[in-house]
């Protein structure tokens, strides 16, 4: 009854996000089991596949930390000719990538249109029989060397430790472990969550770019690969409530400046907020930018957001660089922003402003095949129309001032904070 | 000769035949406005962004003694942040329809890149070329863009790769704008003041100066007010003079990071056969995981890069090692480069060239991407053979292994200019 009730709300939100009339700019192709949804641009020599499949974070355990990101690895680092299947890939003309995400593992392969079916077909060969005794080290030892990258940018630290402690369960640990959870364990882990979750029911693919015959016959030969089965619908994740005082967590990582990151719920793709929510964003983002002759890179900018809505429910984190502003500044300056927009409606002038860059900030928000693949999947994953993503920008062109008021009081009145702190004598 | 025919020849008799660019049909063109304007546009409305590139051929140290290394980037980020008639800096513009818009700098050429969404491109268009085309200098602006600068040289100079090929085009070239260089120091950015600026930008941003490009979810119709805008002098600038220096001792630096430079001088752009072979080179030898070096060099704790730049003349290989393993990696990069005269093997020349197509190819993905590379080949003087022309991969077809080790015989095996950077050391106290 739930998930019929769900699905009814996708509905009706779906209906009051898609234009009367309007044509998919999305095929959709049958392959067997599965399907692939096609988006052409002829413009381009390459083509991008995702694969998505329901082998993600939440399929973890509590002891299986890092394991999803394990596997996929693996995948990848499967011997194939030699060498591994990534660098077999790219020797042949091709980029081959591994993406994990809270419901999903997603597979990106990517290459001239002609070159597909080849590529796919080595792929496939390791997506069907993955290597396990031989690949696993070499799993770890990538993903090791991905967690210390990661560690070094302290917004995604401030993140990772919101989005754990706002999602129960697997879905909120780290995209690819820790280096102490991945040493422990072996191929028969592996191997055991390859059987249970890698199956074929619960995959489908995307297409961007020079698709056609080829792409077809590539989507057709990475679905085929992976064993049949299912593993029914997807379920909601489980989150934790916001306390009314916000939950500080600390760590002391190697950065030279402090980080403060706020994380809020946010509403989801399909939400009718969610158009409300960008508007939102865009709000706080210009609170914590200063003045420039260009737009700057991250490093430089005071603060910013990230909204992460490959979740339902999703979530919204803002970041503010201690070394670019006073944190107890820009944390007043968003705290104003929280209570007034909570307090009255915006004038309508200030809001219209806003959606006008909210709506531009939305163009650019999958530029790359990869981001193309992605965007189009996510709405896919979650259960909304493939073309969902192109409705936004007239889902945020309605937004009213009391849509983002409510919008205020519903998901930005309660907060986790997390600070990211340099180490005691690494400066500061 | 046909360039298959020629494929064969260099088989089957063994001599490093140049191929033959001179069969193959010519790459698009440039199209000229009356007031002087340059432009291309590479529609793909499949595309949900658009990019709008203004470029001009500008030394980036100034076009006046004493040079002023950043000018260039200064001058462009001023004009983009001062308040012109309208009341609306370009920049508050972009941020206002959710824009992106970035200013890049080079030896002898700059460049405005603007991506936004489909729907803005004409205001934009029409917004940056009015600006730019009677450029308005204010002290806000320059007190912005200034800034900026200082900033940004501070985080550059922490790349270590960005660095050692700022070091290196200073130490092969005695004078011109590669000698010159992009990053101010301190010293240079005081003695920058807005009447300076003025004046670059006057000469500089000037429409029969500029190439305008146009990629992505784009109406080719946009140009049409951008060509109308007024242009009094019709004479573009002249590539400014290089002078290359014979590379001698290792040059050393103090900087903010470690690392070892090595560069040599290339051929010109305008030498599509052999930009191409070095290109392919850079390529085999240095990609990311996948390269001859990057795979040699193991486990190791290195970060290395090798390019090839095609500049108007003469182009530059560049190679820059640097992490905790550099001195370790040195003499594997070394031996890689030395055997470049030898040529590949028919399988891993065909290998390597599949997998360089798909770089090449990768590269272009996104309008910024292609606005980037188009904007580049157009001011540096061989816009037809872009990586995005079908030229290019014509050219490239038809190199062979003999020809590409017989170019990097040529250009590579000569002694480099080396180039180290170390960290200042600490200086002793407590002594008298």
């Amino acid at each position: 009854m739930i998930r019929a009730a769900a699905a009814a709300l996708a509905l009706a939100t779906l209906v009051a996000l898609t234009p009367p009339g309007a044509e998919s700019a999305t095929a959709v192709v049958d392959l067997g089991g599965s399907r692939a949804y096609v988006r052409p641009d002829p413009g381009l020599t390459l083509c991008g596949i995702s694969l998505f499949v329901r082998a993600g974070l939440d399929r973890q355990t509590g002891d299986q930390n890092g394991l999803a990101a394990l596997v996929a690895q693996s995948i990848l680092q499967t011997p194939v000719d030699g060498m591994p299947l990534v660098d077999a890939v790219a020797a042949r003309g091709g980029e081959l990538a591994v993406h994990v995400s809270p419901q999903y593992v997603r597979f990106y392969l990517e290459a001239p249109g002609p070159a597909l079916p080849a590529l796919a077909t080595l792929v496939a060969g390791a997506l069907a029989a993955p290597s396990f005794d031989a690949a696993l080290t070499a799993a770890r030892t990538t993903l090791t060397a991905q967690i210390a990258a990661d560690e070094r940018d302290p917004r995604r630290v401030g993140m990772q430790m919101l989005l754990s402690a706002r999602y129960i369960g697997g879905a909120g640990m780290p995209p690819r472990g820790t280096p102490s959870s991945l040493a422990g364990f072996n191929p028969a882990d592996a191997r055991a969550f390859y059987h249970q979750w890698y199956l074929r029911g619960d995959t489908f693919v995307t297409v961007v770019g020079q698709t056609g015959v080829a792409s077809d016959a590539a989507s057709r030969a990475l679905v085929a690969a992976i064993p049949p089965g299912s593993s029914g619908p997807l379920p909601t994740l489980a989150t934790r409530d916001f306390a009314p005082l916000p939950k500080r967590l600390v760590t002391r990582r190697d950065v030279y400046v402090p980080f403060v990151v706020l994380g809020f719920a946010a509403p989801s793709l399909g939400d009718t907020d969610f158009g409300a929510a960008l508007v939102f964003r865009t709000m706080l983002s210009q609170v914590l930018e200063r003045d420039s002759a260009a737009t700057q890179p991250v490093l430089l900018r005071p603060g910013g957001t990230m909204y992460t809505y490959d979740t339902a429910p999703a979530f919204m984190s803002v970041w503010l660089n201690g070394g670019r502003l006073d944190p107890t500044e820009g944390l007043s300056a968003i705290d104003e922003v929280l209570k007034r927009a909570a307090a009255q409606p915006l004038q309508a002038a200030i809001v219209t402003r806003f959606k006008e860059r909210a709506r531009g900030e939305w163009a650019l928000e999958a530029l790359s095949l990869k981001a193309r693949t992605w965007e189009l999947g996510n709405a896919l994953a979650l259960g909304l129309d493939a073309d969902i993503s192109s409705q936004v920008d007239g889902a945020i062109a309605r937004v009213t001032p009391a849509d983002l008021q409510r919008v205020a009081k519903r998901y930005f009145q309660r907060f986790d904070v997390a600070l990211v702190l340099p180490r005691e004598g690494s400066g500061g | 000769m046909t360039p298959k025919a020629a494929l064969v020849a260099a088989f089957l008799f063994g001599f490093a035949a140049a191929p033959a660019a001179a069969q193959i049909p010519p790459g698009p063109t440039l199209q000229t406005a009356s007031n002087g304007m340059q432009y291309h546009v590479a529609a793909d409305p499949a595309q949900p962004s658009a990019a709008i590139s203004l470029w001009y051929r500008a030394p980036g140290a100034g076009f006046e003694t004493p040079a002023l290394p950043g000018l260039s980037r200064v001058a462009a980020l001023t004009v983009a942040a001062s308040t012109p008639i309208t009341g609306t800096s370009l920049t508050r513009l972009v941020q206002s329809v959710g824009g992106r818009i970035d200013v890049s700098a080079y030896a002898d050429s700059v460049a405005v890149t603007i991506v936004v969404a489909p729907e803005h491109v004409d205001r934009v268009v029409r917004a940056l070329t009015a600006d730019y085309f009677a450029p308005v200098v204010d002290a806000a602006g320059f007190a912005l863009a200034r800034r900026d600068v200082a900033e940004d040289t501070v985080y550059r100079s922490y790349d270590a790769p960005d660095a050692l090929e700022h070091a290196l085009e200073g130490a092969l070239f005695s004078s011109g704008p590669f000698h010159d260089g992009t990053l101010p120091d301190a010293k240079t950015m005081a003695a920058l003041d807005v009447t300076r600026v003025q004046a670059y930008a006057d000469r500089a941003f000037r429409p029969s100066n500029a190439v305008l490009i146009l990629t992505g979810n784009v109406s080719p119709s946009v140009i049409e007010d951008a060509a109308s805008r007024d242009g009094a002098d019709p004479a573009p600038e002249r590539p400014a003079q290089q002078v290359a220096v014979t590379p001698g001792s290792v040059i050393q630096h103090t900087a903010n990071v470690e690392g070892t430079g090595l560069g040599w001088v290339g051929p010109s752009i305008q030498n599509e056969a052999e930009t191409g072979a070095l290109d392919f080179l850079s390529d085999a030898l240095f990609a990311p995981k996948v390269g001859s070096v990057q795979r040699a060099l193991g486990s190791l704790d290195v970060e290395v890069t090798g390019k090839f730049i095609t500049y108007f003349d003469p182009g530059l290989f560049l190679v820059t090692i640097s992490g905790k393993d550099a001195q370790a990696a040195l003499p594997i990069v070394r031996r890689a480069i030395a055997q470049v005269a030898t040529p590949m093997s028919p399988q891993v020349f065909a290998s390597a060239r599949i997998a360089f197509q798909y770089r090449v190819a990768s590269d272009l993905q996104t309008p910024g991407e292609l606005a980037d590379t188009l904007g580049w080949y157009a001011v540096e003087g061989n816009f037809g053979s872009s990586p995005a022309s079908t030229r290019y991969l014509q050219i490239e077809s038809t190199l062979t292994p003999r020809f590409v080790a017989s170019m990097g015989a040529r250009y590579l095996t000569a002694a480099p200019a080396i180039v180290t950077l170390a960290r200042a050391r600490p200086q002793a106290t407590g002594t008298p």
